[in-house]
């Protein structure tokens, strides 16, 4: 059962995950919007005009999608890790450890802190996306189905949050951290289809895709916005669902596990 | 009422080194424990076992009755501690970190007690500094304060007073010494021995893992030192001879008596009385001098 000592202690630690990146505001906005704002320009626009897809949606419109997904899945990532890391590095993840915080209020703080800054930079990348898209189109992109897009975006940003949470406990070096994070997540999330339909795959490469979650949290968040994806709305809904719930499980091991003391 | 601390049978390995070896020992509501060793004994490992900071390989920990590793979390909020090596804390000021670290004991308004801890260990004027702006000393009173801001019943305290000036030193002391009025239970390490002679009532030493000692500290020291009583003699010809004389130099002679012994028979066998001598000197033993003379014993039985 749920006590309200636990909501208690829980949203502090939450509060205090929101204060902390906060404090580095500028990372937290500037940068996506940046980013966002180069992939849009080189892929959405430059080059987008050489590509063409089957049906009858603009390059434009169809990376957009990818991008905020994209935006979300890292940044999630990205706050729950370093949190944890420089934790690590101070020493003070240890009072994680001594107070009576629990396993579950540890992981759904931080689960909701990279979610929080995941929904910032997709906002932010949503934004940029859209004032592109109305300079060359006269128009905005519309939402196709608002529900299916926050559905997507909010899982998969949970799930990536507690994935960092994972691996930042697990690893034992900065080498270990960005090994994982360039040789497992970078391409797994760049072969999710953030930039291409699995059509334009050679059938081996499309029968492994199928493999990958990210496909399904991309593909999803597609779904909601442009209406149409790679994969059907319940596949993308169980993989999605099953997916969170296998990395909540990884963390509550790695937590039960792992050492909170300073490296 | 359950003890505030019992440990029984402790063992806690790293890989294959044996930090803690079969310790046991409990603490009394109100009271001030010492827990003493040279570098290694073993000292932080129990007591990152208490706090769960790491998991005993065997044994039993409990605090005011609640197991550590069964019912961790009313176990949590009983105890305080605070760690030998100091914490930066990347971002926050002195006062942010005590305001969350309420928060993760679910105390929601908490000024009262945090102002409080701020005047007491003198961190008023620094409570909006970052931690990382503050010098080593101000860390650790940031650290002791942080231990206490859920008015824990028992604190744990390593080493507290490494790289603090005395001033500092002395108002530490004197913080603990009224928290222990309020009853509140403390196990503290340290390595000035001077400090744990006035302050705790019973101390446990440590060597190697293993607890070679556990007592009442006035009464290890009778035990285990010698009283050195020296004077001259008005009659500086008198020749005398004692199996306790251990030095002559000058006319003034210098004896090492058991606690068994008091001086009133030392001057009996010596056939002397008050009279007879000049300059009489009395240095008490201390528990520097009885920690020496464990670890030495210590070191030969092992060989
Ligand atoms: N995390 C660890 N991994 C491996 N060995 C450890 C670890 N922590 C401590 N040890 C070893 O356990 C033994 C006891 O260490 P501990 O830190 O408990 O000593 P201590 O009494 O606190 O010493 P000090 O007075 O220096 O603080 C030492 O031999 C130490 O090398
Ligand atoms: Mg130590």
């Amino acid at each position: 059962m749920i006590k309200k000592r636990d909501i208690l202690s829980f949203s502090m630690l939450y509060y205090k995950e929101l204060r902390r990146f906060n404090k580095v505001v500028i990372q937290t906005v500037l940068t996506p919007l940046i980013t966002s704002s180069l992939y849009l320009l080189i892929f959405g626009i430059s080059l987008g005009k050489n590509i063409h897809l089957l049906g009858d949606i603009p390059y434009l419109a169809f990376i957009i999608p990818g991008l905020v997904m994209m935006g979300v899945l890292n940044n999630a990532y990205q706050n729950s890790s370093t949190s944890i890391i420089s934790g690590k590095f101070s020493g003070d993840l240890q009072d994680l450890k001594i107070t009576p915080l629990g396993d579950h209020q540890i992981i759904w703080a931080l689960a909701l802190g990279g979610l929080t800054r995941g929904l910032i930079v997709g906002g932010i990348t949503f934004f940029v996306g859209q004032i592109f898209y109305y300079q060359i189109y006269d128009k905005f992109l519309l939402i196709v189905h608002p529900l299916y897009l926050v559905i997507f975006v909010i899982i998969g940003g949970l799930s990536f949050a507690v994935m960092g949470l994972c691996v930042a406990f697990w690893a034992r070096t900065f080498d270990q951290l960005s090994a994982i994070s360039s040789f497992i997540l970078t391409p797994l999330i760049y072969l999710g289809g953030v930039f291409f339909t699995l059509e334009n795959l050679h059938p081996t490469w499309q029968a492994l895709s199928k493999f990958n979650p990210l496909l399904y949290l991309i593909n999803g968040v597609r779904l909601g916005i442009l209406g149409q994806s790679d994969v059907s709305l319940n596949s993308a809904l169980v993989v999605s669902f099953g997916f969170f719930l296998f990395v909540y499980f990884i963390a509550l091991r790695s937590l039960q596990k792992a050492s909170f003391s300073r490296w | 009422m359950a003890p505030p601390l019992k440990v029984q049978n402790l063992v806690k390995n790293y890989n294959k080194v044996q930090a803690v070896k079969n310790v046991s020992f409990e603490l009394q509501p109100g009271e001030i424990f010492g827990l003493l060793g040279p570098n290694g004994a073993g000292k932080t490992s129990i007591i990152s076992c208490i706090v769960t900071l790491e998991t005993p390989n065997e044994g039993l920990i409990e605090v005011f009755g609640h197991d550590v590793t069964q019912q961790a979390k009313a176990a949590k909020y009983k105890m305080g501690f605070v760690p030998q090596e100091l914490i930066h804390h990347g971002f926050f000021s002195a006062e942010e970190i005590l305001e969350i670290h309420s928060g993760y004991y679910c105390i929601v308004n908490n000024r009262e007690r945090i102002h409080y801890l701020l005047n007491e260990l003198g961190l008023w004027e620094h409570k909006d500094k970052k931690v990382r702006q503050l010098s080593g000393g101000m860390k650790r009173r940031l650290l002791v304060a942080k231990a206490l801001v859920h008015e824990p019943r028992l604190l744990l305290l390593d080493e507290p007073t490494a790289g603090v000036d005395i001033e500092l030193r002395e108002s530490l002391w004197k913080f603990v010494c009224e928290l222990k009025k309020e009853g509140v239970s403390v196990l503290l390490t340290t390595h000035y021995l001077e400090e744990a002679e006035e302050l705790c009532q019973r101390v446990g030493v440590l060597s190697h893992g293993r607890l070679i000692k556990l007592g009442e500290t006035h009464d290890l020291i009778t035990e285990l030192t010698h009283r050195r009583v020296s004077f001259s003699l008005k009659n500086s010809l008198k020749k005398i001879h004692h199996e306790l004389k251990t030095e002559e130099l000058n006319n003034r002679h210098i004896f090492n008596i058991p606690y068994t012994k008091s001086i009133e028979e030392l001057f009996n066998e010596l056939s002397l009385g008050l009279g007879d001598v000049t300059d009489l000197k009395i240095q008490e033993g201390s528990l520097e001098d009885a920690f020496r003379y464990l670890l030495v014993e210590d070191m030969e039985e092992n060989k």
